[in-house]
């Protein structure tokens, strides 16, 4: 008799391995397409230049986009998660 | 049911040996493994997958339930692709990774008894498996080396 093998889900023996190798796991994928809302406005700092030294500033959006590119060249992210991560990147 | 590992084994001539299954018969008497069932393939030069009848009945389903479960009539490369978010992310295999062409093999489903317990307690106090894997036979004569000769 002729069988066409199945695709089999891969395990471990007590349970689901929740890391596979460097990809993303169901919930991190989940977490990544489900942002959490935007935290309420922090207060100013009473002295600017600390934010300057701290480092605390948003990334540009050249950074955001060039750490997309890399996570998509390594295989992170695939071509439609990269592009639907592209499009949340502020202009 | 404890936890079912799939055992895939290339052999010359499609037949467990006395010994192995002697093996496995005193593993199930002392509660610690189950043949489920056996699945005997031949992978034919074209990569098509044929099932061989068993030279002796090692299970009482004959290798039915092994391949209901690891085989289908149809490609599912398809519907993997269309079958939501989750599930083409995880890790799988098939039978078609295992068997090179032109080859025979013996799968068998082997349910590991003695893992139902240990697995039920992890889930219970929230337990998450980060790995699993065996050590390498180079790394187990090491660990021989390390333990006391007195250990259990």
């Amino acid at each position: 008799m002729l069988l066409v093998p199945r695709q089999l889900r891969r395990t471990g023996m007590t349970g689901n391995v929740p890391y596979y190798g460097g990809r993303f796991t169901p919930a991190q994928a989940y977490a990544a397409a489900h942002p959490r809302a935007e935290r309420p406005p922090q207060p100013a700092p009473a002295d600017a230049s600390v934010v300057a030294a701290g480092g605390g500033s948003r990334p540009s959006r050249a950074e955001q986009l060039e750490a997309l590119t890399h996570l998509l060249g390594s295989g992170v992210l695939t071509e439609a998660e990269y592009q639907e991560l592209r499009t949340r990147v502020a202009p | 049911m404890g936890p079912v590992q799939v055992l895939v084994i290339g052999l010359d001539q499609p037949e467990f040996t006395g010994e192995v299954l002697a093996e496995l018969s005193r593993l199930r008497s002392a509660g610690i493994v189950r043949l489920v069932d056996v699945l005997v393939v031949a992978r034919r030069d074209d990569g098509a997958f044929e099932t061989l009848a068993e030279p002796t009945a090692m299970t009482p389903s004959r290798g039915q339930l092994a391949a209901a479960v690891l085989g289908s009539g149809e490609d599912e490369s398809a519907s993997m692709a269309e079958d939501g978010l989750d599930r083409p992310r995880l890790p799988t295999w098939s039978l078609a990774d295992s068997v090179p062409a032109g080859t025979t093999a013996a799968v068998a489903l082997i349910e590991h008894t003695w893992a139902a317990p240990l697995r039920d307690a992890i889930n219970r106090v929230g337990g998450v498996p980060l790995e699993e894997t065996w050590l390498a036979p180079d790394d187990v004569v090491l660990l021989e080396q390390m333990m006391p000769h007195d250990a259990p």
